[in-house]
């Protein structure tokens, strides 16, 4: 109104009806140039972490297929280190000539022989038991797991205990396999690395989701740190983890409780993975 | 200039109708309420002049309340639905159409062209279209934001009402002046081309949605999990 009265003619009311206009429109124009550049940038920041993330993907899926290189050479070297030989020598006691020994050579070779075919029967069947343990097969997760904790505590290094609040009704037999396997590895892990004297394990349901957590006493990785080692070139364990996470379209949380006392890994696995997609 | 302006007003309906027309998106509609709104107003206005009937104040009084209510329900759609903006949007018709009739009838007494219910809706707009902004600023979509409908809505209401809102609250006392008349009509049809022109962009992008995945899990855990080493 101060320019309007200024003027104080037509001149001056035009003059602050052109320039007044022009100033709204540069206004309205700076501010949709500045929200506009902004987003792109938003935009271009979030294609890295798309690009950043696909890498993570592949290195999860060549981890994944690695892991299954080394176990399928682990069974050959297995099956050839072990049960050949075995095999081999049965058949070196079970030869042609033995029907020209004596029948007390006879005996001894075919006791042998069977003793070895023992041996490699119960050598197939570990390698077996280790593709797929019987218990989690014929029992559920929760012996499964109550076994593995169990064979730890007996070995006297580890105070180890499972505890299973809610498992009225079992999984898929792909997803216990799966959790199966990264509690193991877990477990393994925490052994291998933490110098923890206890291990504890819960589950329990909320809603659609399964849960378990392992707290322990040791030196525990955090979020941070798992992010970190997945990106990293070594790793293979963790990155088998994170991509068997994936698989059951889960999550997985490193954390140290409040105390600072033990390390809590908690695992959130969707009841129903169809459901999500 | 004048006519050119009133007759771009068609383009975004030409438009609307060849890509949009089975768009169920609500922005949309009252985008195109809004249209064939102006484009009735225009032709009425025209009828009006022919037969000299000068009811051309309480035209725009009705123009203007029209405009802002088709305005506001376009951003009641449009915002964020978080519950302050849905109580207070709804709210701003009622308001305006209270504030506008006494202007209307009291102060200007019908007989002048009403600059304050002018001033008032440009304001309380370009309000509205910087929230929208700032609150797509705060997103973080894969999809640019000027590849979507409303944000070419948005800054058609934008560049319209800060271009003519000099010109409109000046209007109650300068329509007498012969060279602001002539500035009127040049002002008025630049910025009415422009923004028929924005809503013809619109009509040929993709349909916004705001709609926002939200992460499944967000569960206590401790509380889930109370742990205890003496207990276990």
């Amino acid at each position: 109104m101060f320019f309007l009265q200024a003027g104080g003619n037509t001149f001056g009311y035009s003059n602050v009806l052109i320039f007044g206009t022009l100033g709204m429109f540069v206004m309205a124009i700076t501010l949709v140039s500045v929200v506009v550049f902004h987003q792109r940038r938003v935009i271009r920041f979030n294609r890295q972490l798309q690009k950043l993330e696909e890498e993570k993907q592949q290195m999860l899926l060549k981890a994944s297929i690695n892991f299954q290189e080394e176990e399928r050479q682990r069974i050959a070297a297995d099956l050839h280190d072990d049960a050949g030989p075995l095999l081999a020598t049965a058949r070196l006691y079970l030869n042609e000539n033995l029907i020209h020994q004596d029948a007390a050579v006879q005996l001894q070779s075919i006791f042998s022989a069977k003793q070895i075919i023992d041996d490699s029967i119960q050598l197939i069947r570990n390698i077996s038991h280790s593709l797929m343990p019987p218990t989690l097969k014929n029992f559920g997760l929760e012996s499964a797991i109550k076994d593995v904790f169990e064979k730890i505590n007996g070995s006297g290094i580890i105070n180890a205990s499972a505890r299973f609040h809610d498992n009225r009704e079992r999984l898929k037999e792909e997803q216990e396999l799966l959790i199966f396997r990264i509690i193991q590895e877990l477990v393994a892990n925490i052994i291998k690395h933490s110098g923890a004297g206890f291990i504890h394990l819960t589950q329990n349901v909320q809603g659609n989701f399964y849960y378990f957590r392992i707290h322990h006493d040791g030196k525990g990785l955090l979020q941070k740190d798992f992010e970190r080692l997945n990106y990293e070139s070594g790793g293979l364990g963790l990155k088998n983890i994170a991509s068997r996470i994936k698989v059951l379209k889960g999550n997985i949380f490193f954390d140290i409780d409040n105390t600072h006392t033990y390390y809590k890994v908690t695992i959130e696995i969707p009841k129903d993975v169809s459901k999500l997609n | 200039m004048s006519y050119l302006g009133s007759i771009t007003t068609v383009l975004p309906l030409v438009f609307f109708l060849i890509f949009k027309r089975n768009d169920k998106e609500k922005t949309l509609r009252v985008i195109f309420y809004y249209i064939v709104y102006v484009i009735v107003n225009e032709l009425v206005s025209f009828i009006l002049h022919l037969y000299d009937i000068n009811i051309l104040n309480f035209l725009f009084f009705v123009f203007n309340i029209t405009e802002f209510t088709l305005f506001s329900i376009f951003f009641y759609y449009a915002l964020p639905t978080r519950r302050i903006v849905r109580s207070i949007v709804p709210a701003l018709p009622f308001l305006y159409i209270i504030a506008a009739a006494y202007s209307f009838f009291i102060v200007t007494k019908r007989n002048e062209f009403d600059s304050f219910s002018m001033g008032l809706e440009a304001i309380i707009i370009l309000i509205l279209c910087i929230y929208y902004l700032v609150v797509s600023i705060g997103k973080s979509y894969n999809l640019s934001i000027y590849s979507t409908t409303n944000f070419w809505i948005i800054i058609s209401f934008l560049i319209y009402l800060a271009g003519t809102f000099f010109l409109y609250i000046m209007a109650e006392n300068m329509q007498m002046d012969k060279h602001f008349r002539v500035l009127y009509i040049i002002i008025n049809a630049v910025f009415n081309i422009l923004k028929n022109v924005l809503l013809s962009i619109a009509m040929l992008m993709k349909p916004s949605s705001s709609e926002e995945r939200i992460r499944p899990g967000h569960v206590d855990l401790d509380n889930l999990f109370p742990f205890n080493e003496k207990n276990n």
